[in-house]
């Protein structure tokens, strides 16, 4: 059950490589030198950017850089160069792709950096996370209260269904679901909020190592699943109700 | 990706499906659940407090056939037994009896957990501290 990501963090930032090609230095993706693309080196999403590991992120930016990397790593620009650099610029330019996105998902983008900073997101608590780990009596608490939401929620939403089976409709039951959707809508907002608050504590840190770091990724963790489980409910609520 | 025959036959005719008063103190009661699929589980014992065995376990389930098959499953493996012997169940054997898939393994996680879950409750009732923390929550 490893994670689907195949790039692996690496110790810092943008590493110094030597260019194949004119042997100078800290060449990132072309050398500063010669301009001679470089080999597929395996960085993160937000090194490939040249960017630090933070979460609140400007679209606009992104998309900028995503096109401009494109025009300048697309394989069609390589179509006369050495069969290297062909292959080279086809795993830049498709490692480009994943990561604009997973970045431009807020989801994907916090998820990718939980398990960047090495933690598990989504997966058994048998691997003992750091968040499970950490997890507290208080969290423990929040996230039984939600599964009996959602145990709830799921036993009405059963009788509605078994109700259209049989031809009824009980006009209660519907109302009283697509009440709880709007509230589901509303808690699934709110979280956001939540999540957004983490982010810019994240974002401030000057030290990414540490208590304080781990605190803020650890209730992310907790955050996502509650989230996900929010999303679940939401789409099961609107399936039945359209039913 | 097709079901084996024995998941298939707990999923069409599921074992042992209800509840029991969770608020006697002879009923432990797990409620477990896997995020990421949106999978809840409840699974409730009612053990016998002169003997320690479970004369008695119901489940319900909301989730994909391998997670209703495992958790009917382990409703009928928990039964007759005390409750220091169903502690010793593992996914494993869950995972071998209904041949599940590795993508569904946490299915039998799942279950395991929720046995896990229900004995920690009952203990938690008769005032003796649990032999293992029960995991509330499953499947971060």
């Amino acid at each position: 059950m490893t994670n689907t990501f195949e790039i692996l963090p690496q110790p810092s930032g943008q590493s110094s490589h030597q260019c194949w090609s004119c042997g100078d230095m800290r060449a990132a993706l072309f050398c500063d030198s010669c301009g001679s693309l470089q080999p597929a080196a395996p960085t993160d999403y937000f090194t490939f950017f040249g960017w630090p590991r933070k979460l609140n992120l400007e679209m606009p930016a992104l998309e900028r850089e995503y096109y401009r990397l494109s025009r300048l790593l697309h394989p069609d620009l390589f179509a006369n160069t050495t069969t290297q650099e062909q292959t080279w610029s086809l795993q830049k330019t498709s490692h480009l792709n994943d990561a604009y996105r997973t970045l431009r998902d807020p989801i994907l983008r916090t998820e990718y950096l939980l398990r960047l900073q090495g933690l598990q997101v989504h997966e058994k608590p048998a691997g003992a996370s750091l968040a499970a780990a950490a997890m507290g009596e208080s969290k423990k608490g929040a996230s039984s209260e939600l599964l009996e939401e959602a145990f709830e929620l799921n036993m009405q939403l059963e009788e509605l269904q078994m109700n259209h089976k049989m031809g009824e409709h009980d006009e209660d039951l519907e109302r009283q679901l697509a009440e709880q959707e709007s509230a589901l809508v509303a808690k699934l907002a709110q979280l956001d909020g939540e999540l957004h608050q983490q982010w810019n504590q994240w974002d401030a840190l000057a030290n990414t190592d540490g208590l304080p770091a781990s605190k803020i990724l650890d209730s992310m963790v907790e955050l996502l699943s509650r989230r996900s489980y929010l999303r679940n409910l939401v789409r099961d609520v609107k399936e039945a109700l359209a039913d | 990706m097709a079901y084996s025959d024995k998941v298939l036959d707990h999923y069409s005719n599921p074992r042992n499906v209800g509840s029991l008063d969770k608020n006697s103190n002879e009923v432990g009661t797990g409620l477990v659940g896997a995020p990421e699929c949106g999978d809840v589980m409840k699974l409730q014992i009612r053990v016998n407090p002169v003997t320690q065995i479970i004369e008695e376990a119901k489940f319900k389930t909301f989730g994909c056939g391998s997670a209703i098959a495992s958790s009917s499953l382990a409703t009928e493996w928990v039964k007759g037994r005390t409750v220091d012997e169903a502690l010793a169940i593992k996914n494993t054997e869950i995972v071998k009896e209904l041949a599940l898939p590795p993508v569904k393994i946490h299915c039998s996680v799942l279950a395991e957990d929720a046995i896990r879950a229900a004995i920690g409750d009952w203990k938690k009732k008769q005032g003796t501290e649990a032999t293992e923390p029960a995991k509330v929550q499953a499947a971060q």
